[in-house]
Order: C-alpha cells, then structure tokens, then sequence
C-alpha cells in the first residue's frame, strides 16, 4: 500500500507527518530537529529561493521580497485584499488574479505555497528514504471553493497528489479522539496565525460526527501582532513611517515576540530600533495592557461559536470538552474567554501546533487503507446554491451539511421563449447574489417555450474532498451541461500545466533528487543483504574474496553519501558482481540442507 | 415518490429488498436515487422515529459505504460508494428532524407541501401581526438612536416564539407518533399538515427576530 503523508500547510508554521507503529509522528527536519517549518519564503535577485527559518530571517532585511502568511492570499483576488497588504507587498496588478511581484517574477500564492510544500516534502523524503507522492493537505474548515482549489494547485505544483483536503479542526478531532480516545460531544477551537476556526463534533465508537463547523478565514494571530504593532510602536509616528515596509515588518516581529513573551510573563519589553531611521523606541508592555489592546479581537471568535451551536441545535453546557488547537491558544485571554463561554477549563495538554498535522496523517493512514477501525463525517462550511430571480441566493445546499451529499432541485424560467438558462453558482450565508460568492457561471440551451413552462433540473453534487460539481438538464430535450467547479480567482486548469512546464528545472531537480533517494534506499539493501551474508556464511567464504568484497562495500558505502546516484547504481552492481559467487554458494548450501533430510521422492 | 421494493443483486443476481448490500454475496448494491428513506436507513417505515437506533444505523451503514474506504478500490465501487454515502446522508439529514421528518411522511402520502405555506396559517394570525408591529417598533427605535430601550423587548419576543416552537415541535412528535394506518388517517394528516405550516411560518417570523436581534446587538 502506497505511503500518503499528512500536511499542515499553515499560515505562519507548516508541518508534515506519517503514521509508523500504528501512532502519527511529526518528521523533524534532519539537520536541525525542528518540527515546524516556517511558512515563509524568500526570493533572492538572483533567482535563488529560501524556505522556512533561513527567510524568516530575512524578513526584516528584504520585506518586499519575503512572503509570509501567503495562506492568507490563497483563492483571492486583488480586490479581496487590504490596504495594509498593498502597502506590505508588490503586487503585479491591481485588480483580477493575486500576483506578487518579487524581482523580474511573478508568482501567484499557489506557487509560494507549492515552494513550502516542496520544502516538507523534501524533508519527509530524507527522513522515510523513499519519494512521496500522495498527501492529505489540511485547510480550515471555513475555507470557501476558491481557498480550496488554491490549495490543491498548490500541491499539484509541488509534484504532489492531494488525496484529501482536510479540515483543520477534523484533523486535530482525530489526533485528539485517538489520544484521548474519550467519546461525547466534542469543541475544537482552531485559533491560528491567519484564521480561526470552531468545529462541533460527536465523537462515537470509531466515527467523528462533525457537527457544525463556523470561523472566519481572515482574524488570527497577525490580526494581533499588527494590533500591538500599532497601538504601541507605530502610534505616534508620521503616517509615512508608519507605512514604510521595513519598518512595519520589524515593528511586527517585535510585536509578536513581546505576545509570545507575554504567554507567561507578566511584563516585557518592547524594543524597536532603527538608526537609519532615526527610531529608539524602547518601553515596558504588561500583560493587561495588551490583553485590553486585543481583547475585542478575540470576542470576535466567539460569535462563530455561538452560530455552530446554534446551527447543532445544541448549548454551550452540552459541549464535553473543548480541544483547543493554533499558537494562538497559548494566550491566557484565548484561554480565558474560551473558558467563560463554554463554562469548562478548554485543554491545553495537546501541543497545539502539531495536533492538525497528526490527525493529517491519521486520516492519510485510513486513505491508504491501512486503517480501518475510524471514520470522519465532514461537513461543507457554507451553503451552496444558484441564482435566481432578482439577484436573490436560491440555496440547494445548507450549510453543515454532511458529504458527500447531492441535490436536486427544478427551476424555470421567467421570461417567454428563452433560449438559455444562465447557471450561477454560488457559495455563501447572505440573501442576494452579490454579496455572496461567485463559483462558476455556465450557460444551458433550451427550447424557447413560455415562461414557466420549461423544467431545468439542477443537480449539485459533492464528493468527499467537499468540491462541488453542478449539472444542469433541460427535461425536455435531456440536453445536459455539468461543469466541475474552477474558482473565480483560481487557476485554469491551463494555467497549471504552463506553469508546471515551467517549473521544468524544478522537476529535473526533482527528479535527480528521486533517484538519488531511490539509489541510496537500494544501496542499503544491497549492504544490508551482504553485512548479514558474511556474518552468516563466513565459512563458505574462499581464499581473498571477503577482502574483495569488502573494499566493494566500503566503497559504495563512501558513494552512499554523496550526490552522484548513477555512482552510487554503478557501485551496487560492483557489489553485486563480487558477491555472486559467494551467494550462488550459500544458495546451494541451504538447497543441500534442506533437502538433506527428505527422501528423494518428496521433491 | 413510489417506494421501489425489491431489486436484483448486480453480481449474483439474488433478487432482495432495496439495501445496500446483496444479503446473498455482501456485494455493495448502488441503491436507486429515488429509493425511500426509510429503506434507505433499513428502519420500519414509520414516522415515529427511534432517534437513538436511527442513529446507530446511520454509523454502522456509513461505517461500510463511506468512500474514505474505498480510496483504494476500483472506479465503480468508488463511484457507488460515493452516490450510496451522498444518499445515506441525504436520508439521514432528512430523517433525524422531525420537521424534515414530518413533511417528507407527507409528501410519501402524496401530498404536495409548500404552496399553501405562505399563507399566514390561522391560528398565528393574531402573533404575526403582533410581532410585526413590534419588530417595527423596534427598528424605528433603532434608527432614532434608541436600541438599547428596544433590546429587552426584542429578547421577550424572541422567547416567546421560541416557547411556540417547543410546543409545536411537540404536538409534532406527538402526532407524528399516533400514525399507525387505521381510521382517522385522513383527520391525522390534516393535522400534521396545519402543524407544519404553522412550524414553517413560525420559522421565518422567528429568523427575522433574530436578524433584529443581531443588528441590534452589533451596533
């Protein structure tokens, strides 16, 4: 059965992990033990490309040129993003597709995560010593169609099958479930760099219920490093310092580094200094000053909370634990608050930036078929529907509705002898059209008839990755048009192809790297099989050949390290060659042994 | 709706009742779109619902047809699996509600349900205009700057409709319960119908008290 990995492509910190033993465990990065890789990168003049902790580092440094957060880009147009942003990047265009403009290229948010996802599976196919291909990537729940289909581009991009996208809150229910392996009604509260997230689950002998799920995809623990920024670095500076890019990105990283401090100290110190710009800003931040700062950014996560109750018909007092998950549950207010509303201590026991990427890989482990005993019932976040008669949202799907699900319903037309009926698919909570979502828009031929008379049959279907496709039917005629949903703001299926071609220096890289892998896997083999051979069968050994064979090894195992892989293919024949006659020998020994005993006819 | 009774096994050919899988060769059956729900969830076809056992049917189906298990089986299995699971939920979504419940025994028994729901049902005639004047009250207030005066008037009407709901979904239940196909069928049918009407009226005074509510509490 083929290996799938579980990923957290995460707004500030990105993890992968595999189920060995029966238990999902994160892999480190080998050189350095880390478990989280930094969702950052940086791109150099030169076309040179960093990922993780060495683009963190280069955040204050080069601003425009080093992306961080993209998750927060991921399935938007430009006129979905902030002043803030504008001012925080350079954008290729000012409307249509997210491009960022980072030296003479362009790359839109699905390929800065592509990058990310590339760095993690590098780092998983050091560790496993074989190639990955197939993931289970998690997003949050409250992610839309759009945010979805970014993410998959995403990992076609890096060379990766996305089997599964995973919400976030589910993933870390599994991790938690299997943990803890407690049954009821359970609360994960998702609060994480760039989103936050609230899922309703009743967990049941092996099957995990989601019940209801809410969030929003745009409030997270950048939401609160700007406002510390603001509220107690910049204030006071002239508007165009205020917005100068290095100094906001320093201004934010101090600001994120007082909050973590302030997780368990009572008081820090915030330090901004910029010579060159004639900036010494030194003071003390106490824990209460900034928990007033912020407090009104954590009410906001309660709302969400209180519409998944209520869309789970249940109370606050049913919920029997409250998991909570995302860095930003280490804040003692997160804590705090969540407490008061659901009137129960939340746990904390879990290390909650790697309870997602551990249920990733649980839920990877039951994809590959290797697990049986668990089953996730997932929900779509938003409702799904058509447009019909003055602008009005008709919706076919609610949302919290459990997939794969499908609907069908019939509509008609307004006007005489229309020829074709505009389908709109759209995504969202509000009554009129515009101010929800576009997904798609197809047009169906029908038979000009008076209005009212024609039937067009639309038939919404949702597979279990939550991706829509719609038909449409003119009963009459039984012409059908279906379309699979491609976002608004996404890529085109051609898109990804050039841009795939494109990255053909990746993909040779990724190739050589492949064998390299596959070498060296078989070269341990190889090794192993001869270590064993001589330690077993030393006395079938003749004159010189052990000398031989060893020095054939030591020098494959010398290759091994090394970058070469048709070296290391051309040693392990060498190997090979000189052990031949040595195990056609023990072959015929064990043969003779065991026929040793056996009467002739037996054969 | 006419319910399909009993079909043939794909595989072995065994003719049996609409499910899931063939009670001869265990093979999974693609189960007719039109296939009712309560042979759907293999439980008596009866609108009081046991919501406990539906439930534990609901897992154990799910447990065996979900296409999480069949990521590494062929196209058609995936593909039944994928409509059969998408059918399953549908039936459950509708068959856990009572409201759900009670309009889907009715359209089973031909009847057509929807039209007649905007009209405003008799018997709330005299709450709805009510409410209305209130809620009309209430945003006036608001737009005169005065919605902290209007708040507790607006949780008392919310309250109180909510109270109605209760007692609703109740007799619903209730009656729901009394369906047992002897005589006075047609008097009980009457009667769940007026019952859902009011329910489904009820249901949108009490979401435009909520749209107030939230207006009111956000400014």
């Amino acid at each position: 059965m083929e290996r799938i990995v579980g990923i957290d492509l995460g707004t500030t910190n990105s993890l992968i992990a595999v189920v060995e033993q029966d238990s999902p465990r994160v892999i480190p990065d080998l050189q350095t033990g880390d478990a989280l890789l930094p969702s950052v990168v940086a791109f150099f003049a030169d076309g040179r490309i960093a990922v993780g902790q060495e683009a963190k580092a280069l955040l204050a440094e080069q601003p425009l040129t080093t992306i961080q957060s993209v998750k927060r880009f991921m399935g938007l147009g430009m006129e979905h993003v902030s002043a803030e942003d504008r001012r925080r990047y350079r954008f290729a265009d000012d409307q249509g597709i997210v491009r960022f403009a980072l030296h003479d290229r362009q790359l839109t948010p699905p390929e800065v995560s592509a990058l990310i996802l590339r760095a993690l599976r590098e780092r998983a196919e050091a560790y496993l010593k074989e190639p990955i291909q197939k993931v289970v990537i998690t997003v949050p729940a409250y992610f839309n169609d759009s945010q979805r289909q970014a993410t998959k581009d995403a990992g076609r991009l890096a060379g990766l099958e996305v089997v599964r996208l995973l919400n976030e809150p589910t993933a870390a229910s599994l991790a938690y479930g299997l943990d803890k392996k407690e049954e009821g009604l359970i609360a994960v509260y998702d609060f994480g760099g760039g989103t936050f997230d609230i899922s309703l689950l009743r967990l049941h002998t092996g099957i995990f219920e989601v019940l209801a799920t809410n969030g929003d995809t745009r409030l997270g623990g950048d939401d609160i490093d700007q406002r510390i920024a603001d509220r107690f670095l910049l204030t006071g500076m002239s508007e165009t310092l205020q917005h100068d890019p290095h100094i906001a990105s320093r201004a934010r990283r101090v600001a994120e580094e007082a909050k973590r401090a302030l997780s368990s100290e009572q008081e820090t110190r915030l330090e901004l200094t910029l010579p060159e710009k004639d900036i010494h800003i030194t003071r003390t931040l106490t824990r209460r000053e900034m928990e007033e700062a912020i407090e009104d950014i954590i009410a906001r996560t309660l709302a969400p909370c209180r519409q998944a109750l209520k869309d789970a018909g249940l109370e606050p007092r049913d919920i029997e634990a409250v998991v909570m998950v995302g860095g930003s549950t280490r804040m003692p207010l997160v804590r705090q608050r969540v407490g008061e509303f659901f009137a129960r201590t939340p746990l904390t026991d879990l290390n909650p930036d790697e309870v997602v990427v551990l249920g990733a890989a649980v839920q990877a482990d039951t994809l590959s078929g290797r697990r049986k005993d668990m089953l996730l019932l997932d929900v779509v976040p938003l409702s799904l529907g058509i447009e019909t008669m003055g602008g009005v949202m008709s919706r076919l799907l609610e949302r919290n509705t459990t997939i794969p699900t499908s609907v069908k319903e019939m509509f008609t037309t307004a006007v005489d002898d229309q020829t074709a009926v505009d389908i709109h698919v759209l995504q969202g909570e509000r009554e009129l059209a515009q101010d929800c979502r576009s997904l798609a828009r197809f047009k169906i031929p029908i038979e000009p008839l008076p209005a009212g008379v024609p039937r067009v049959e639309v038939t919404f279907m949702i597979d279990a990755n939550g991706i829509l496709s719609v038909t449409a039917t003119d009963l009459r005629t039984k012409r059908e048009r279906s379309v699979e949903v491609k976002p608004s703001y996404g890529l085109t299926d051609e898109e990804v192809e050039r841009l795939l071609e494109e990255s053909i220096d990746f993909a040779e890289e990724d190739v050589t790297r492949r064998l390299l892998i596959e070498a060296r896997t078989e070269a341990d083999t190889v090794l192993h099989a001869t270590e064993k051979q001589l330690r077993q069968h030393a006395a079938l050994l003749v004159e010189g050949e052990e000398a031989r064979i060893l020095s054939a090894v030591k020098t494959l195992q010398e290759a091994k390290s090394g970058e070469d892989y048709n070296l290391i293919r051309d040693l392990i024949d060498a190997v090979t060659d000189v052990t031949t006659p040595f195990a056609q020998r023990i072959m015929d020994t064990s043969i003779g042994e065991a026929l040793g005993g056996k009467e002739l006819s037996e054969i | 709706m006419s319910p399909v009774d009993t079909v043939r096994c794909w595989r072995c050919a065994y003719e049996h009742q609409v499910g899931f899988f063939c009670p001869s060769c265990h093979a999974m059956q693609l189960l007719p779109a039109q296939a009712d729900y309560f042979s759907v969830l293999d439980i008596p076809r009866n609108p009081a619902v046991d919501e406990a056992a539906l439930m534990q049917r609901y897992y154990e189906l799910s447990r065996r047809l979900h296409p999480d298990l069949y990521q590494t089986g062929t196209a058609e299995e995936k593909e039944a699996s994928l409509k059969n699971a998408a059918l399953l939920n549908r039936a459950y979504r509708v068959l856990r509600d009572v409201v759900q419940r009670g309009q889907y025994w009715l359209e089973l028994q031909g009847e057509q349900l929807g039209k007649e729901n905007n009209r405003v049902p008799p018997a709330l005639a005299a709450l709805v205009f009510t409410v209305q004047e209130k809620l009309a009250e209430v945003r006036e207030a608001r737009a005169d700057g005065k919605a902290e005066e209007s708040k507790a008037e607006l949780s008392e009407i919310r309250a109180d409709l909510e109270n109605q709901m209760k007692q609703l979904r109740t007799a619903l239940i209730d009656n729901l319960g009394q369906w047992n196909g002897d005589g006075h069928v047609a008097e009980l049918r009457q009667k769940l119908k007026r019952l859902l009407s009011e329910i489904a009226y009820l249901r949108t005074l009490l979401r435009d008290v909520e749209k107030e509510s939230d207006t009111l509490w956000n400014a």
